[in-house]
């Protein structure tokens, strides 16, 4: 994995304390994720017990980041500096994987 | 003849046979009533703590008053929470006659506010004043077993912008 581009994003719809010139339309992210078989037999384990399933958590956030980061590449790519309204979706995939989608607006703000 | 023989072989049959079906039922119980209402005190505690300076989070899309605003940030913090063996027993019980199932409920629950509580704590770590526009989403995880697909957790994320004044 490369260095993120260095853009702002937000979910909100404008950036506080900047303004908005120009849109670039939409941009999105997104990765299929599956974990494991070792992970997988481990979860399974703990889910005898319920509560917190960290190997699960770290997974997510791994490839929500990394759905993150295509969404900004695909922004900087168009010249923008910075996404606002940031949403993610994600999605069970049959077979224990997940697919994470990151969409936002690329924006030129000042 | 392996007349003595074979009262132990079924005996021991008998036990790697518990020792497949009773216990993990019998742990199921003791993390059910035992370790998960600790974890639910723990975090009480630190939601307790939290709550002492004010809710960091808001779902508003523009904070309150005319102060300058230096720098935001999108933060996020999620977590995966699953029912327990005997929970999950308990729902598909209690669904037969509908209404409300306590039982997940209560897993939900806890896992929203672990994701918030989270996201509070990662917002005072970075040093921010306030997450506004907080959204939360919800996302049910499964595993494909036996050509079935069965829950196996419930994803919980909370995300924001966070804020600095």
């Amino acid at each position: 994995m490369q260095a993120a581009p260095n853009l702002i994003f937000s979910n909100t719809e404008t950036i506080p304390g900047m303004t908005i010139t120009q849109s670039l339309g939409v941009v999105t992210g997104s990765t299929v994720r599956a974990k494991n078989v070792f992970k997988d037999i481990g979860a399974a384990f703990k889910n005898i017990a319920g509560g917190e399933i960290k190997a699960y958590t770290e997974l997510l956030q791994e490839s929500r980041n990394e759905a993150l980061f295509r969404m900004l590449n695909d922004a900087a790519a168009r010249g923008a500096n910075a996404v606002v309204n940031v949403r993610f979706a994600t999605s069970s995939v049959a077979g224990g994987a997940a697919e994470l989608l990151a969409y936002g607006t690329a924006v030129v703000a000042q | 003849m392996a007349a003595d023989g074979e009262p132990i072989i079924g005996l021991m049959i008998f036990a790697v046979a518990c020792g497949c079906t009773v216990v993990p039922w019998l742990l199921s119980l003791v993390a059910t009533f035992i370790y998960q209402p600790s974890k639910q005190k723990v975090l009480l505690e630190r939601e307790t703590q939290a709550a002492i300076k004010g809710d960091a989070l808001s779902t508003l899309s523009k904070p309150f008053g005319d102060r300058e605003i230096k720098q935001t940030k999108m933060l996020m913090a999620s977590v995966v929470m699953s029912p327990s063996w005997v929970q999950m027993w308990i729902g598909g019980i209690m669904s037969l006659f509908g209404g409300q199932i306590n039982v997940f409920t209560k897993v939900v629950d806890w896992a929203r506010r672990e994701a918030q509580q989270r996201l509070r704590e990662k917002v005072a770590e970075e040093g921010y004043d306030e997450v506004i526009n907080m959204r939360i989403e919800t996302t049910m995880l499964t595993t494909t077993r036996g050509g079935k697909d069965k829950t196996s957790g419930v994803e919980i994320l909370a995300y924001g912008t966070a804020i600095k004044y």
